[in-house]
Formats: C-alpha cells, structure tokens, sequence
C-alpha cells in the first residue's frame, strides 16, 4: 500500500539515510532476496546432497513435470477455494459483527474482547483446538449433534467434506481481522455525513447502502487484499487437522512443497511449487491492487 | 420503543451467538486440559464437576513432573528466539523507519515511497519459499537449528511489519523537536537518544508486542528449520502429532501454556489496536 510522500523531511539533503536504512536493507536481502533467488535457481537444477550440496542446470524438467503434476494442480484448486471461500465468509461476517458493534452497547468491550481473541492465538493450538472439535468419537460437535437427535459427521474423514471444516477453522480464526478493522474505519466515518442523512430520512438499508457502505468501500477492499495474500499461504492448521487428507483432498500449496521438499527431499521440485506459489500470489496481488486503485478513484471522482 | 427494545434484544442475541463461536474451543481445551484420560476417551463431557471429575495431573506433570524436562527447553527457546528476534526487529526496524520519514532517499530512480514500499512488499513471499532455500543456506553456515539462526529468520520475517508500523508512528512525531534541539547544538546522537526514542517509545513497545506474538507463533520456518535443539513451543505441541495415541489432557495444557502469554498481550494492546495501528492503515 503506498502512502502520502512524508510530511516531515526536517534535514533534506543535510545528512544521508542511509546509515539508518543500511541494517534493514541488509537482512532483508540477505534472509529474503537472496532466499528467493537461491530457490529460483532450485527451481532450474537437479540437487544432490550427498556429499555436500551439488547443483547441476536442470533446464525446465521441473516446470515441465508441475504442467503435467496432477497433485499440484490438485493442491492448487484446494488453495483457490479456501482462500475464495474463507475470505468471502469472513469479510461478509467480519462487516455484519462490526455494523452489529458499532453503536453503543452495555458490554461492547468485554464482546471486542471475545471477538478478536482467535485472531491472536498459535495457529498450532488452533489446529488441534479445532481437530478435538472434529473428532469423530470424542469430539464435542458430534456429541451436540446426538444431543439433538441429529446423525454425526465426518467432519475430517470423508473427503468432500474435510476442506469444509478447514475453511470452517479458518472463518473461525480469521474473521476477527476483518471485524476489527472494518469496526475501526465504521468509528472513524464522519459522523455528521451520517446524522444529516438520517435529518433526510434515511435509515436501515438505505442507510447503509447509500451512505456507509460506499464510505467503507476502500477500507473492505484493503483487508481483503491483505487477508487474501495471507490466506494463499495457509499450511499450520491443515498440517495439524487433516495433514493434507484424506488422502490429498485438503493439501494446501504450501503443504504440498513442504512433503515435496522435506519428507520426499526432492528439493528442487519442492521449491518449484513453491516458486509457483509465489507467483500466484504476485498475480492476486497485483490484481486486486487494480481494484483497490479503481475504487479509491472512484472514490474520488463522486 | 416496544420495537426498539426488540431490536436490541436481537443484537445482543447476535453477538452472544457469535461470543459463544468464539469461546466454545478454547472453553473445550481449558476444560480438556483438566480431565482423566478416561473422561476423554469415553466420549464428549462437557461440564466439570458434572459429567466429569476435574484433575491437575496433565497439569502437574507439565510443570513439576515427567513432562518437564520435555517443555522445558522449547519453551525456553520460544522465549529466547521470541524476545531476541522482536528486540532486534525494533531496532532495526526504528532505524529505518526513521531514515524513511525524516530523510529524502535517493537511490537512482527510487525516493522514500519506492524504498518503504519494497520493504514492506516483503512480507508478501511465501516463508515456503524462502523456507527452502534457508533450510540449505544456515545447513551450509553451521546455523541450522540452533537460536541464533531463528532469532535472525524471525527478524527478518518480522522486519516489513515492524518498519511500517514504526513509519506510521514517526510519522505522526511533529519533527519541529528535533529542529529545536539541532538549533540549539545537540548532536544527531543526543537527539535520538533524548529526544526521538522518549517520544517514540509507545509506538515502540506496540510494534514489540506485535512482532513477538508473530515470532511467538510462528511454526513453518520453525518446522524447517530447527529439529531438537532449537525447536520452539509450535513444533513441541505439532510433534505430539505423530505419536501413536493424542494424549489430548496433556496436549491441551501445553496448548494453553503457548496460548496464554499471547491473550494477555492481546488483551493488553486492544485499544493500540484500534486507535493507532488500523486508525492509520485504512485510508
């Protein structure tokens, strides 16, 4: 997100930055840049580790052999559709919490408290929290279900469904960034805009539709871009609840190349669909930036 | 008024609704962290004292008994790697953040914009990514799985949030201070050491707290690149995994141990939360 040019610029030109810039500029090109470029370089070779790290040019056999991967691209369609579900269900439930808070209420904190709590909590605890929740005999879901008289499910075992529960954790995990964040800019909305709209009549949906929502607008957008760039890179929870399975119908991208690399060791191939992660980020990334663009103009121009 | 009183009535029933969402889990591993392997494996129990007879065993064996020696070194090294990397995050991250608001960057064609933009951009890559190609570089350096490797990948990992957070913050800093006091023959180290830290300080102490709980949960580098010596509190609870039976009362406790450091902080921090970090970003 780019942001005004600096208001204080006190000293221009009088001293440089850049001995205040050198130690940032220097991890992040050593743990990140030169990372990124060591796994490209991955991605085009054939490693072996015996006897020390060796790599051999390997040309494009790993790209090639991602094309025809059916486990990739099946990795990949598991991705997209946590992160198009997940991400939708939370900001649609992120705004309506927030609309629902943001008013004066007996107990508002104590329910910001409560809510945002998930967002903050190991992604690891999380996991197994929510693999007890699915647990087919022991779980508490299952024992509600009976409770009611209704028939148990196979929360994680059978294989249509598993995803489901992982964007069901996900929703559970996640919603609070998207409530807190869209509560935030709902208190920051000018109020008088608001008041004079209600003079005028307006109020519920037509309120909302036509004065709040629009304002709102480039605030939803931003969050959505965020959590949707976070929400690719999913791997914690589903290591824990599923590992990936049945077999392979909730493995993630990043799952995917963490077996690939690390319980297969064939490094090279690993960082190849790593490196195809990447750039699919890149892509959504630069995409909704796009958006984000359009609707701040548009923004403007009304 | 008859109406509106209803209307309350379904907003509160709403946020109960979802208040109930939220706490069920973590109700279900408090409560499981306290039962007799029995009570879990017969099936659900909901209410101690009820349906089941609450003990501390899981509990006593964590923290004085069997279960010790174990905890005790991840969660040793979640503290040290936590604290270690967040430390030199801020500072690192004050640094630049600083150089970005009260300096005109010129490298080539790239201004202040370009620069906090690149470094913030970095949070963006996959750490499976970079994850890869560390497990290889901190192999060959004689790093892999030990504190000093983490505390410099969590740095890294932390550097694009701490910096953007601390620009924000700097930003709001009236830089007319620091001009007084350069009138008046302080030198540049005088003025950031008793001018531009006292006054930065909250924003400082916020972006520590953020940065920590990140560190602190952190689990894929973590799963990557560290094995048994410097493995932290992440893969201690994710390797219990792998063991033939969950033991799920014992599981749960170490789950809160993890846990409970991180509620405090977010619950601490709530109102920075709102008012200074999102206030700021949305528009």
């Amino acid at each position: 997100m780019r942001e005004r040019p600096p208001i204080a610029q006190p000293f221009p030109g009088r001293q440089s930055a850049a001995p205040f810039l050198f130690p940032a500029v220097g991890i992040l090109l050593l743990f990140t840049v030169f990372p990124f470029l060591f796994t490209l370089t991955l991605t085009l070779s054939r490693v072996s580790l015996v006897g020390g790290l060796r790599l051999d040019f390997g040309g494009l056999t790993n790209w090639i052999r991602l094309a025809t991967d059916d486990r990739f691209w099946n990795s990949l369609s598991n991705t997209v559709l946590i992160v198009a579900a997940a991400v939708t269900l939370e900001l649609l439930l992120g705004l309506a919490l927030a609309l629902l808070m943001n008013r004066p209420l007996r107990g508002g904190g104590i329910f910001r408290t409560v809510f945002i709590l998930p967002m903050t909590l190991a992604p690891i605890a999380i996991g197994y929290t929510w693999r007890m929740m699915y647990h087919e005999t022991i779980g508490p879901l299952n024992a509600l279900l009976d409770m009611a008289g209704l028939p148990s499910v196979a929360w994680t075992s059978d294989r249509h469904l598993a995803i489901f529960s992982i964007i069901l954790t996900d929703v559970w995990h996640w919603t609070p960034f998207m409530f807190i964040v869209l509560l935030a800019a709902l208190q920051a909305l000018p109020g008088e805009v608001i008041e004079a709209a209600q003079l005028d009549g307006t109020s519920g949906w037509q309120l909302f539709r036509h004065i709040i929502f629009p304002m709102l607008v480039p605030t939803a957008v931003a969050v959505t871009l965020l959590r949707t760039l976070e929400a690719f890179k999913i791997v914690d929870e589903i290591f824990i609840i599923t590992g990936g399975g049945p077999g392979v119908s909730t493995e993630s991208l990043t799952l995917h190349a963490y077996y690939t690399g690390f319980l297969s060791f064939d490094l090279a191939y690993g960082a190849t669909i790593a490196l195809a992660l990447f750039l699919l980020v890149l892509a959504s990334a630069l995409a909704l930036v796009r958006v984000t663009r359009r609707y701040q103009a548009a923004e403007l121009w009304s | 008024m008859r109406a509106r009183g209803v209307r309350l009535a379904l907003i509160y029933a709403a946020l109960c609704a979802w208040g109930l969402f939220a706490l069920f889990p973590l109700y279900w591993t408090v409560i499981a962290s306290f039962k007799e392997p029995l009570a879990v494996s017969q099936g659900a129990t909901f209410l101690p004292w009820v349906d089941f007879q609450p003990t501390l065993s899981a509990w006593r064996a964590i923290l004085f008994g069997i279960e010790k020696e174990t905890v005790g070194r991840p969660l040793a090294n979640s503290v040290i790697i936590g604290l270690g990397s967040t430390f030199l995050v801020v500072v690192v991250g004050a640094m630049a953040a600083y150089g970005l608001t009260r300096f005109q960057v010129r490298a080539g064609p790239l201004g202040n914009q370009d620069v906090l933009f690149w470094i913030v951009s970095q949070r963006m890559m996959p750490p499976i990514v970079t994850g890869l190609a560390l497990f290889l570089m901190l192999r060959v350096v004689g790093l892999i799985d030990t504190r000093t490797g983490m505390v410099l990948v969590y740095t890294a990992f932390n550097l694009p949030l701490a910096v953007w957070l601390m620009h924000n913050f700097f930003k709001q800093i009236p830089p007319s201070l620091e001009e007084a006091a350069l009138t008046d023959g302080a030198s540049r180290p005088q003025i950031l050491w008793r001018i531009v830290l006292p006054v930065s300080a909250p924003g400082m102490v916020a972006t520590f707290l953020f940065c920590l709980v990140f560190a602190w949960n952190e689990f894929l580098l973590a799963l990557i690149l560290t094995f048994n010596n410097a493995r932290t509190m992440p893969i201690l609870i994710a390797s219990q995994h792998t063991q033939r039976a969950i033991e799920w009362w014992s599981l749960s406790a170490m789950s809160l141990i993890t846990i409970l450091p991180v509620v405090l902080i977010a619950v601490g921090l709530q109102r920075y939360l709102v008012t200074n970090v999102l206030g700021g970003s949305g528009r």
